[in-house]
């Protein structure tokens, strides 16, 4: 793997794609700021409708475009939430507690700096994270065959599927759901045609591309167009004033950043946990620590810092399990897994072997991009404050032809686009009834390999399946073992949830 | 049992999704022998899974069985409310209209290309939802669509449906040559 890690310098330092490389990372840095600091547009609309901008250039510039477009959506919904207490993203919730406060103590440009020093520091720390973690976990990874794979994608799903959704057993449904739709198509072990009801363009399986974009990107669209568009906010709301962050403050807050980046690092590890969690353990975290908890939601620079950095350092440690395991932790990373799909690079044990430098090439632009955030940040703090006041009537129809046009290049197929306005409204529908599609999503990308992965494992133990597992893979029994225990503890957290917050989501 | 709880073991839209889970899980059972294709000839050997194409295909429907049954159980507590009631008139006015917007572009942009197509509905949606600076409405229907086609076109080397210069201009017209020069660009 260290080998793999040289020459990771060695594709990204190629003279011929560096310079592109950083510039696709600062224009995705760029554009998910401006889209995070948009009220009701969010990261993964982001991430969805510029997917299909990554799959006709080199992996080393679509990805790490998307990584940036990623970083900068989790950081630029701290912009709204400090200046108008409107979070543009829901990683951003728990910085409206000091933010605004801050603000309004004419406080909002140091506010607004050392979320972004807190946010760059986070990410930088935690992408370092992932590096280290990422070369052992593969090694380790590797040593697993079909039979473990099988038990950990199943695994992984069910805690997927338990942590993304208030009611344990909608998650699961919609990863049934999911498994069933990855189903259409061919067999993954004889081909077979299955479920194509004589429908010739879906002979071949539903393409992912449409489905994530009509899924994650037009609910957003339909949630936003729901009442027609006021604008509300005036541009005088969004002026940064006040004094500058000083050094000492930045180092005040030190012992903050750190304890959050920890706990970031820790959740970004855990599939489907996310940043919006992240963001409140880190703050809670911060309060409890703290010898004024009092301060806390007065405006608090710590309270803006914490969350601030938890949220962002989730975001390298996302990809541990996604390029490790192949599982994506979260709805973000979902589009990752489509960027990396479509380039003929399934995220898993078996890509860290066959790429690994390439990999590694991808996570060490990933730590470099934390440089041109710090950069693009601090000079277009002004610009995206302003960001909030554009009309929205203009901008959910340029959002609507980058989805269509992202999804015709794809195939040149116009069937393509059906597919897109009906998982649209399949994902707003879900929306409005309490489904997560998240687990759909999952359900559809890991439901082939799983389902491979169980063909090898029952020709493997050549109908001897419980001796198999338990005398010859004690690993894959370990994860069979766990994963009803996991299930039945999810199920708890999932009524005591509900008990707690009256049944609901 | 109190009166509370007695009303929230009530009949509401998760017990009505989880009998239609449950009724597609049976569905998807009885299907499964007849939309599944059978290997023509069976040869063994190391290639050969043991595991049957229907096999996982009954499973996914054995899922979806026992978890519809076990949702239409907890259903009855739950007390989520249904957001789709929520929607005014305005809400389902807007969604509808989107939705017709929506099928409507993917007609113009099939027939008039993409710039135009795209242009049509920039205008049209934008001002339905309340831009009145038509000035500026036009120019972003233009110009917007014009980049995207641009960008996807020439540094991405993909494809978008260009404007059918033959089919909608005469040869005869003043414009056809420039809009054919462009068109033959790649500009739109």
């Amino acid at each position: 793997m260290f080998e793999a890690f040289l020459g990771g310098f060695g594709i990204l330092f190629n003279p011929e794609t560096v310079f592109m490389t950083f510039v696709l990372m600062a224009a995705g840095l760029f554009l998910g700021m401006f889209v995070g600091a948009l009220p009701g547009f969010t990261t993964l609309m982001a991430l969805a409708i510029l997917l299909p901008i990554s799959f006709f250039i080199h992996p080393l510039l679509g990805i790490p475009f998307l990584l940036g477009v990623y970083k900068g959506g989790i950081y630029g919904g701290s912009i709204p939430a400090i200046l108008v207490s409107m979070p543009g993203t829901g990683a951003a919730v728990a910085t409206t507690f000091d933010g605004p406060a801050l603000t309004k103590k004419g406080q909002g440009r140091k506010a607004l700096e050392i979320a972004l020093f807190a946010s760059v520091t986070g990410d930088l720390t935690s992408d370092i994270v992932t590096i280290a973690l990422i070369g052992p976990i593969a090694a380790v990874a590797l040593l697993m065959g079909p039979p473990e794979l099988c038990a950990v994608l199943f695994m992984a799903l069910i805690v997927i599927a338990g942590t993304s959704s208030g009611v344990f057993v909608k998650g699961l449904l919609m990863l049934a759901v999911g498994l069933f739709l990855a189903m259409i198509g061919q067999d993954p072990i004889g081909a077979l045609s299955r479920f194509s009801f004589g429908i010739a363009e879906i002979e071949a399986g539903i393409p992912l591309l449409p489905m994530l974009i009509g899924l994650f990107a037009l609910p957003e669209i339909f949630i936003s167009i729901e009442k027609k568009i006021s604008q509300i906010i005036q541009s005088k709301d969004l002026k940064v004033s006040g004094e500058r962050l000083t050094w000492a403050e930045f180092k005040g807050c030190g012992r903050t950043i750190a304890r959050s980046t920890a706990i970031g690092t820790l959740i970004g590890v855990i599939p489907g946990v996310g940043q919006v969690v992240a963001a409140f353990m880190g703050y809670a975290a911060a309060k409890s620590a703290s010898k004024t908890p009092e301060k806390f939601g007065t405006g608090e620079l710590e309270g803006v810092a914490a969350a601030e950095a938890a949220n962002n350092a989730v975001n390298g440690p996302t990809l541990v399990p996604l390029l490790t395991l192949g599982i994506p932790g979260d709805n973000l990373t979902v589009i990752l897994v489509g960027a990396f799909i479509a380039h003929g690079l399934r995220p898993g044990p078996q890509l860290m072997q066959e790429q690994g430098a390439l990999v590694f090439a991808i996570l060490i632009a990933m730590v470099l991009a934390n440089i041109l955030f710090i950069f693009i940040g601090y000079l277009c703090i002004p610009l995206f404050a302003k960001v909030v006041t554009i009309r929205k009537s203009l901008l959910l129809p340029l959002t609507l032809i980058f989805a269509f046009a992202g999804t015709w290049v794809f195939r040149s197929n116009p069937y393509d686009l059906a597919i897109l306005v009906i998982f649209g409204a399949v994902g707003y529908l879900a929306r409005k009834l309490h489904f997560n599609v998240t687990p759909l999503a999952m359900g559809f990308i890991l439901g082939p390999p799983m389902e491979y992965a169980l063909g090898q494992t029952v020709t493997l133990a050549q109908d001897e399946m419980f001796n198999y597992i338990v005398f010859e893979r004690p690993i894959a029994a370990v994860f069979v073992v766990a994963t009803p225990i996991i299930t039945y503890l999810m199920w708890r957290r999932s009524v005591r949830l509900r008990r707690q917050f009256g049944a609901t989501d | 049992m109190t009166s509370d709880a007695e009303t929230a073991k009530r009949i509401n839209f998760n017990t009505i999704s989880a009998v239609v889970f449950t009724a597609l899980g049976i569905v998807l059972f009885l299907i499964i022998p007849h939309h599944i294709d059978k290997p023509l000839i069976n040869l063994g050997g190391a290639g050969q899974s043991n595991l049957d194409a229907e096999a996982f295909p009954q499973m996914v429907a054995g899922m979806f069985v026992l978890l519809g049954a076990w949702y239409l159980f907890v259903s009855f507590s739950l007390r989520e409310h249904n957001e789709l009631r929520d929607l005014n008139v305005e809400a389902v006015t807007n969604v509808v209209v989107t939705l017709v917007i929506m099928a409507a572009y993917v007609w113009l942009m099939l027939s008039l290309g993409f710039v135009a197509g795209s242009a049509i509905m920039i205008f049209t949606m934008s001002t339905y939802f309340g831009n009145r600076n038509f000035v500026l409405g036009a120019l972003v229907s233009i110009v917007v669509p014009l980049v995207v086609f641009v960008l996807f076109t020439k540094p991405l080397v993909t494809s978008l449906p260009p404007f059918p210069v033959d089919e909608l201009i005469p040869e005869s017209s003043i414009i056809y040559k420039p809009i054919k020069y462009l068109s033959n660009r790649s500009i739109f």
